[in-house]
């Protein structure tokens, strides 16, 4: 197998982990997988290649999709350990929420959240997502300018979240207080894995009484639904697994949809035309975040652990190996992607993009997360006529300056200063 | 365990056996089938569009309005044999269903 350059390190070069693009460009130049001798890794920045890893189950676990860079908790023995992976699951670090699992227990999961996300769903949620937005806009319009990602869209999407597990009014100041207390990203230099969680905890005594209440006293409302949700072979989850799901809502759900609500805002306060086109064509939207999403996702990587002895194209990867999917990389693919660095509207099956994954692990908010940012920039169109950056903080047109966090999961800018022309 | 009859987009037959519960999406994506699947599951896209087999009708779970409205706005809507295999959980009664898996829209 070809070897990736040896003096860089994905997991800890502040550079490449703030501007991962031409380092993964300059991998796949050698080839769409190569090896990271230092690691026991291979890295996959080849489309075609990555779709493959995401859609083979059978060879790949996700069992360290959170914490790659973890020490295996056994000795590998032979061409298939998924047996060993098994016995000691609970020993890999972050494998008890729902991206870790495997086969039939992820499905049935799984199974309790595609139901929140249908859009009929989502089109009742809608005139809650309006009001949040509209009054988080109105307020830094009227002040003129905004750190967009911690004023706007941390409050916004986690106000969302807990509009659609139904959670009582009452509490939701409570629930955004403590999360806009903020956490290192995940996947991030700064903090352990279980710092990153940590801002969540706070949510399980209240999400054990709603389940408790609701199942000794249904009533009209989605947390009762939630509460009584069935498995799809018709048994009732214990409580604690529904309350891992939810708090898993908000964790992943919340900075990957805050961060893409900034990746969307740099295009468009960058490039003032295609701003401009989209406030007159609100139809465009849609097709506008679809590209964000291939060129900026708020999700840069994902992990898989080789289970069994397999290939991935025609590269023989040996059980107990550790696989990169750089979805960033293979959204810039050009056996895929034409001209992949420019940003064009509309490109031919654009939806195809690895933002969200692909196969079993797909994100399951991916419905939401469009729907988000398209009431919200809808709003922010509304109510201004231009939307600018600020120089003041990132510098005069052809010097810009943008901080994005040292994760290598999360690709987001930490902060982006925005002004305001009002209508 | 039942078995379903796929015949894939290339036109091949091909015979599966499948565990119950799945959904039927996820049992084709599993299987290596040639389905995008891109929403995941969330009844919002339209990939994991097949035609079933009008004698299987009768097994199959009402069509919520999503899934109608997704379906009438394919290229390959068949009213009848149209779809969403996410919204399909696989019962022991649709042992030896057959399926077309559809083509994809442009």
């Amino acid at each position: 197998m070809l070897q990736a350059p040896n003096d860089i390190d994905f997991f800890t070069d502040y550079e490449v982990l703030k501007d991962p693009y031409r380092y993964w460009d300059e991998l796949r130049s050698i080839a769409p997988i190569v090896e990271l001798k230092s690691r026991n890794m291979v890295i996959v920045t080849g489309f075609r290649e990555a779709v493959e890893v995401l859609r083979n189950t059978e060879d790949f676990s996700s069992v360290n999709s959170v914490v790659p860079t973890q020490s295996l908790p056994f000795t590998p023995e032979g061409d298939d350990i998924w047996a060993q992976v098994e016995a000691h699951r609970d020993d890999f670090e972050m494998s008890s929420i729902l991206v870790a699992f495997d086969g039939a227990r992820h499905a049935a999961a799984r199974s309790l959240m595609t139901v929140l996300f249908t859009p009929t769903r989502l089109k009742a949620n809608q005139d809650y997502m309006k009001e949040v937005a509209g009054g988080l806009v109105a307020e830094v319009v009227a002040r003129g300018e905004c750190e967009v990602v911690r004023d706007v869209a941390v409050p916004y999407v986690t106000m969302v979240i807990a509009d659609i597990l139904g959670i009582p009014e009452e509490d939701r100041e409570t629930f955004r207080r403590e999360i806009d207390k903020g956490g290192p990203s995940v996947g991030s230099m700064e903090g352990s894995p279980e710092d990153q969680f940590a801002s969540f905890m706070f949510m399980i005594p209240y999400f054990m009484r709603y389940i408790e209440e609701r199942r000794a006293n249904p009533q009209e409302d989605v947390l009762t639904e939630f509460a009584n949700a069935k498995y799809p072979d018709g048994s009732l989850p214990d409580p604690f697994d529904l309350v891992a799901n939810a708090t898993f809502l908000f964790g992943a759900g919340q900075d990957t949809s805050a961060k893409l609500l900034g990746n969307s805002m740099r295009f468009l306060t960058e490039d003032l035309e295609l701003q401009r086109r989209l406030r007159e064509d609100r139809s465009l939207i849609p097709a506008f975040l679809e590209e964000v999403l291939r060129l900026e996702g708020s999700t840069k990587s994902t992990h898989r652990l080789a289970v069994r002895k397999t290939r991935i194209g025609d590269v023989e990867i040996p059980a107990g190996k550790t696989v990169i999917v750089a979805l960033g990389g293979a959204n810039r693919d050009p056996a895929r992607w034409e001209d992949p660095w420019s940003f064009q509207l509309k490109r031919p099956g654009i939806k195809e993009h690895l933002a969200f994954g692909r196969g079993a692990h797909t994100c399951v908010g991916n419905p939401l997360a469009r729907a988000e940012i398209r009431v919200l920039l809808d709003l922010l169109f509304d109510q201004t006529s231009e939307i600018t950056l600020s120089e003041k903080h990132h510098g005069p047109a052809g010097k810009r300056k943008f901080e994005y966090e040292p994760s290598f999961i999360i690709r987001g800018l930490q902060e982006l200063y925005i002004e305001f022309k009002p209508k | 365990m039942p078995r379903l009859q796929v015949t894939n987009r290339a036109g091949e037959v091909r015979e599966i056996r499948v565990a119950a519960s799945q959904t039927l999406m996820e049992a084709l994506r599993d299987e290596g089938f040639d389905i995008e699947a891109l929403c995941g599951g969330c009844c919002s896209c339209a990939t994991c569009h097949v035609h079933i087999d009008a004698a299987w009708a009768h097994c199959l779970p009402a069509m919520s309005e999503d899934e109608d409205c997704l379906l009438e706005g394919s290229q390959h809507y068949v009213p009848g044999a149209s779809r969403l295999s996410c919204q399909l959980r696989l019962t022991q009664q649709m042992d030896g269903l057959k399926l077309t898996i559809a083509p994809p829209d442009e």
